[in-house]
């Protein structure tokens, strides 16, 4: 047992750890109904973690997230009048668009993915507030209720929230796992190079991967959009840091290759319990930004494949 | 990595990309500032109002000139240091946190020893600094000691930052009252206020330190190449470090200017310096690979950015085109000062 070999376990001990934990110092943080409410706060979260996983995955990141989230808050606050339910169409479309424009900028005009997601954010962004006028909008409840009501009721007892996450976990699952898409995902976040040389339209599968990251981000716009009955351009602002955090601490790797989006699923359990614990330990809601943040340094730290970097970490 | 950069002897009158890039900084501020008169222009002749191009212009004016200088001193300043660190071909998005942590570091140390600059307060603003120096040494020795990318190891200690001016201030806003520290806004020389020529001094010591100094040659053999300024026996680890000290101490310039500013030092007087200071420099013409730029062409990167900002109000554009129009410009920068042929891929 090496260090090396426990690595991939690291993430489920700790999610087992800070349960018991946790469970220790507030046995009621078992009780099945509150533990669910929890989760199902978490949903919007998980989806957009679950998107960047991705663009991580290949070695990139993806920062327009928070953007992108904004972004469908207001559309779908805005349309939702004239298309319903479908503004779920057009939300992820402009998701997806948005993803496929940075992939496109990054692989086929070299821009490096933190500066391209960055620029596409911001045109996002700029988007949000034109739509918006730069006021909060919200949801007329009738239209809401009617449309995605559905959403915050329960089946057999689960919150539909939690059942659309567990979808769209298998849907994400399926397609990293058991598709060629998968395969060659594996095979540019193994090796680019490699994937090069051995004939892989790497930059088809990158522009894919930031595509499907700019969609789950939409997704988790709209969810979070529905949730609070309303948008506007600074919405989902906070998101960014949690979705990376829960992506590194799940087992991805800022260098891409290993992990998925079942690792992110536990990734994102570990920061609904460190929450949790903070609430419980009355640590003020003003330090949670602190802890995350170092939290974030030492997953990357523990995570990161160094051989990668060949020596050079710029 | 580096193409080939030697000028060629036949053809002198072609003009080279090299040469191109080095100029089309200059060239689009100087096309920016004839531009925006020429809307004004275009306006004013619709109307059918009396109006000389150039002359009548609300754009062209000095009162003009000291708001776009005003709002271009901070992010000067922390484009500069951000300047050094994409010299050496790293990143630094660290700025919003340690602009904030710095603002409201001296804002609790001014009001704590007097509150005007006529007692001991006045040392604050050292104060300020060293709190600058040390996030930025934080920054760096997490980066390197810990061997992680420098885009995420800023971003994640930006988060800190935030996290921890948020601390400091539990929200509250804490107003700089002082009118001598004011004075900054206040006293205008030459119809510019004061911080204007502190961000000029600023620049010039920047400057210095990038030409005169062994440290600032070491960022170009770092940017330049890290294994060729390894071989040859330099501590690439501790020019990192010190660059990132570095950067933490314009940081830290930056959020006293800013303060200066506005009269208040809060978790949100970092906001919206990241995005700016990264597009300032790119545009300015530093290259996101390293060794090539300095902090005159982030001067003139500052100045397109805030022209642009400036000038789009002027002629009456609604300021949210201000977020998407520099997003563009930051794309298109980097594209035009990439050189396709040494790139192979791109994370």
């Amino acid at each position: 047992m090496t260090l090396e070999t426990l690595k991939p376990h690291f993430p489920w001990i700790t999610l087992l750890v800070l349960v018991v934990l946790v469970g220790a110092l507030n046995p009621s943080f078992f009780d099945p109904g509150a533990l669910m409410l929890l989760m199902a706060d978490i949903v919007p979260l998980f989806i957009m973690a679950m998107g960047m996983t991705f663009a991580i995955y290949i070695g990139g990141i993806d920062l327009s997230v928070q953007q992108l989230a904004n972004v469908v808050t207001v559309v779908a606050t805005v349309y939702l009048a004239n298309f319903g339910i479908g503004v779920a169409v057009i939300a992820i479309l402009i998701g997806f668009l948005f993803g496929a424009i940075s992939g496109y900028v990054t692989t086929r005009l070299f821009v490096p993915s933190f500066v391209s997601t960055l620029a596409m954010g911001f045109v996002a962004l700029s988007m949000a507030k034109w739509l918006s006028d730069q006021r909060a909008l919200s949801m007329d409840a009738t239209l809401r209720n009617d449309s995605f009501g559905w959403m915050f009721d329960t089946t057999a007892g689960f919150p539909n929230e939690l059942i659309i996450a567990l979808i769209l976990l298998a849907l994400a699952w399926f397609l990293q796992t058991r598709t060629t898409f998968g395969r060659s995902l594996k095979a540019v976040g193994a090796g680019e190079l490699a994937a090069v040389a051995s004939g892989l339209n790497v930059d088809k599968v990158k522009i894919i991967a930031f595509a499907i990251s700019g969609a789950f981000a939409a997704i988790a716009g709209l969810m979070f959009s529905v949730k609070l009955s309303g948008g506007d351009a600074n919405l989902a602002n906070g998101f960014l840091l949690l979705a990376i955090v829960a992506v590194l601490v799940g087992g991805t790797p800022l260098t891409g290759g290993v992990g998925g989006v079942v690792n992110t699923a536990i990734g994102t359990l570990i920061v609904m319990v460190i929450r949790a614990a903070m609430v419980y330990l009355e640590v003020d809601a003003t330090q949670q930004q602190m802890v995350f943040g170092i939290v974030l340094i030492a997953a990357i730290a523990l995570t990161i494949d160094r051989s990668k970097l060949r020596g050079i970490v710029k | 990595m580096s193409s080939s950069t030697a000028a060629l002897p036949d053809g002198p009158r072609r003009i080279s990309r090299e040469t191109l890039v080095k100029w089309a900084p200059l060239l689009v501020l100087v096309v920016l500032v004839l531009l925006f008169p020429l809307f004004e222009w275009l306006e004013d002749f619709r109307d059918g109002k009396d109006h000389i191009y150039l002359l009548d212009s609300r754009f062209l004016s000095i009162r003009n000139f000291a708001r776009i200088a005003i709002s271009a001193s901070p992010a000067l300043m922390v484009a500069i240091g951000v300047t050094f660190i994409i010299l050496m071909g790293s990143i630094d998005l660290s700025m919003e946190g340690t602009v904030s942590v710095c603002a409201v570091m001296f804002a609790l140390m001014f009001i704590g020893m007097g509150g005007t600059l006529a007692s001991w307060a006045f040392l604050a603003i050292p104060g300020a600094l060293v709190v600058g120096a040390v996030m930025g040494f934080i920054n760096g020795l997490v980066h390197v000691k810990l061997k992680i990318p420098s885009f995420m190891a800023s971003l994640a200690m930006g988060f800190v930052g935030t996290g921890f001016a948020l601390l400091l201030t539990g929200g509250d806003r804490i107003r700089v009252e002082d009118e001598a520290f004011r004075s900054l806004l206040t006293v205008r020389w030459f119809n510019f206020p004061v911080m204007c020529y502190v961000a000029l001094l600023g620049l010039l010591v920047a400057w210095f330190i990038q030409s005169r100094t062994t440290l600032g040659r070491n960022f170009y053999a770092v940017g330049g190449g890290e294994e060729l300024a390894k071989a040859s026996g330099l501590n690439v680890n501790r020019v990192r470090i010190m660059g990132f000290t570095l950067a933490g101490v314009f940081f830290a310039m930056g959020a006293l200017l800013a303060v200066g500013r506005i009269g208040i030092a809060e978790t949100a007087t970092g906001n919206g310096f990241m995005f700016v200071s990264i597009t300032a420099v790119v545009v300015g013409g530093t290259a996101l690979w390293g060794g090539i730029g300095g902090v005159w062409n982030t001067l003139i990167g500052v100045l397109i950015v805030n022209v642009i900002n400036n000038g789009m109000v002027v002629i009456g554009l609604p300021n949210w085109v201000q977020d998407g129009t520099l997003g563009l410009l930051v794309i298109a920068a980097v594209v035009l000062s990439t050189d396709r042929r040494s790139v192979s891929f791109v994370k």
